[in-house]
């Protein structure tokens, strides 16, 4: 495609759109090294008069933000690590083959994906309490986590094996691997990075559930991180900069990470979800 | 026994398994529960009965008893309007963002990847910042527009019950906008260019290009995106607790913060159940569009 006219009149109008998009961003972060007084400013400063960084070490201690990530932690990994062992076979079946069965499995995956945790969570709960699976709740939640976002993880990496041609793995087996053995050493290594940016997603997005533990889990010393921001935020919080200074310490790993993959998620991304 | 492990090893056995435990695992943790939600909204549950599954029929007294309820108009328009305009507002402007950094221009896909942030970043924080930018006294959203002299005394849009949902739908818009522009940035980039420059040559401008180009050929994205809209926002959920918590008075709740509220603060969850399953009617219709859209893409 040939280039616009005045490419650095669009390349401004670009910076000006993502300095307005990416406001909320840059309001957390310097809103948590303003003093509280500053906070209440009106009008506001944009740009803090004494940055005090100081803030970040007390919420660190106070709002115990360790073991509330260590519990965001343990929940996500569960909940990926379980998707990915399943999702993945799924996915390459649902893939390898088109006939009725697989059209049917694939409506299924379809219309689970479109279920509202905000549904599943109350019989979900009801049925944990039955069978005494409350007594282990961070189970509980990544069991729940898993089962919403498989469907998602399915749909993306089933796009990823479709890619792959199926005669490879057709001359691995008349090399006389078994299916097993064609399975594990030529389709998974040729997918593994759609695998691992699909994973990837799911993992971000089970490091911010909220409903789900917020409902199921009672021990805050269980509870994740954002069970433990919603202990003091709310609609007539007033601690802010702390607020701000627990987000961003909640969210700066996730972000660091999308910014360094940004490409490779996006087209991880687009490509089973639309063509 | 040695038949049935070849055959898992090397056979047809294998594609079972492979599928099996995850339909398995699904089947126990998604499509069980689902039906359970069903039967529960046609039953008594309170603190006796919750520990059993035999529990006394209601029949559709659970129902009755939602639809009867003071608040119940007021959560249907809520919910109404809340799908709406986010659906809206993400699609109008995700368009439009879209269109904007599809221009062949230094840095424009680069630049586009980093509005993808807000996508990952968790609802509860969102929620919390845009709390904070919307605060009525100190809120820096309120100091910008007087400062622009659009407003002349600060808008309370947490707590005035004519505004509070529209706090949460502001927070909404900037959470999927992103992904709506990503969605439909795919779907632009595979309009073949030489309809364009054909166009040009026979002298159509912008707009009719946009109108008898863009539009037709967008025509599955759009509905597939579309789908994908409501199905998300009926998901969302996070902002809700983080802003207002459906109040003041409920004038800020919508079906799924107030199923939530039944079920967990109330703990009425036959009542929740019967809220979701509402909810689900409207959830079913978005995702029968949604495959319908992505059908033809997704088998390949």
């Amino acid at each position: 495609m040939r280039p616009v006219k005045h490419t650095y009149l669009w390349l401004l109008a670009a910076f000006v759109f993502s300095v307005i998009y990416l406001f909320p961003l840059y309001w957390m972060y310097i809103t948590a090294i303003k003093s509280p007084s500053e906070i209440f400013a009106s009008p506001p400063t944009f740009w803090p008069n004494d940055p005090d960084l100081s803030i970040y070490p007390d919420v660190w201690e106070a709002r115990e933000v360790p073991r509330y990530m260590w519990n965001s932690l343990v929940i996500a990994f569960g909940a990926t690590g379980l998707t990915v062992v399943f999702g993945t076979g799924c996915a390459y079946v649902l893939a390898r083959y088109r006939n009725i069965w697989v059209d049917v499995g694939l409506f299924l995956v379809l219309m689970l994906q479109v279920l509202p945790a905000s549904v599943m969570v109350t019989p979900l709960f009801v049925g944990f309490n039955q069978i005494g699976l409350l007594g282990w709740p961070r189970t509980a939640v990544v069991l729940g986590v898993a089962a919403k976002s498989m469907p998602f993880f399915v749909v993306l990496v089933r796009a990823a094996f479709m890619t792959i041609p199926r005669e490879l793995e057709e001359a691995g087996l008349v090399d006389g691997n078994s299916r097993i053995g064609a399975f594990i050493w030529i389709v998974l290594p040729m997918a593994r990075n759609a695998i691992l940016v699909c994973a990837l997603l799911i993992f971000m997005q089970a490091f911010g559930e909220y409903i789900y533990s917020a409902s199921i889990i009672q021990d805050q010393k269980l509870a994740p991180a954002s069970v433990g921001l919603k202990t003091f935020l709310g609609p007539n919080s007033k601690d802010w900069n702390a607020i701000m200074a627990y987000s961003a310490m909640y969210v700066t790993p996730i972000l660091a990470i999308f910014i360094l993959l940004q490409r490779r998620i996006v087209a991880g991304l687009t490509a089973g979800a639309l063509k | 026994m040695k038949r049935l492990f070849i055959s898992i090893s090397d056979g047809k056995g294998f594609d079972i398994l492979l599928v099996g435990l995850a339909m398995f695992f699904l089947l126990a943790l998604a499509g069980i529960p689902l039906l359970y939600n069903v039967l529960m909204s046609f039953q008594e549950v309170d603190m006796f009965t919750l520990g059993s599954f035999i529990r006394p029929w209601a029949g559709l007294d659970n129902y009755r008893y939602i639809f009867a309820q003071p608040e119940f108009w007021l959560v249907m328009k809520n919910t109404a309007l809340f799908v709406f305009c986010s659906m809206a507002g993400q699609f109008v402007l995700g368009f439009g963002l879209a269109i904007f950094f599809q221009q062949n221009f230094w840095g424009a896909s680069t630049i586009r990847g980093l509005f993808l942030v807000s996508w990952v970043m968790p609802g509860l924080v969102v929620g919390g910042i845009w709390s904070f930018i919307l605060a009525g006294d100190y809120g820096v959203l309120n100091a910008i527009l007087e400062g622009l002299g659009i407003i002349d005394e600060p808008v309370f849009w947490k707590s005035d019950p004519d505004l509070a949902i529209w706090a949460v739908i502001i927070a909404n818009i900037w959470l999927g906008l992103a992904f709506n522009m990503l969605l439909l940035s795919v779907g632009l980039a595979a309009i073949p260019r030489d309809l364009y420059e054909a166009a040009e040559l026979d002298g159509a401008t912008a707009w009719q290009r946009f109108r008898t180009i863009t539009l037709p050929m967008m025509r599955s994205t759009i509905g597939a995106v579309l789908a994908l809209g409501l199905i998300g926002t009926l998901q969302q959920f996070d902002l809700f607790p983080a802003m207002t918590e459906g109040g003041p008075a409920n004038t800020s709740s919508v079906t799924q913060y107030w199923a939530w509220q039944m079920s967990f603060k109330q703990y009425d969850f036959a009542r929740g159940a019967t809220i979701s399953m509402l909810m689900l009617v409207f959830v079913f219709m978005a995702a029968i569009v949604y495959v319908r859209s992505t059908r033809g893409e997704v088998r390949g």
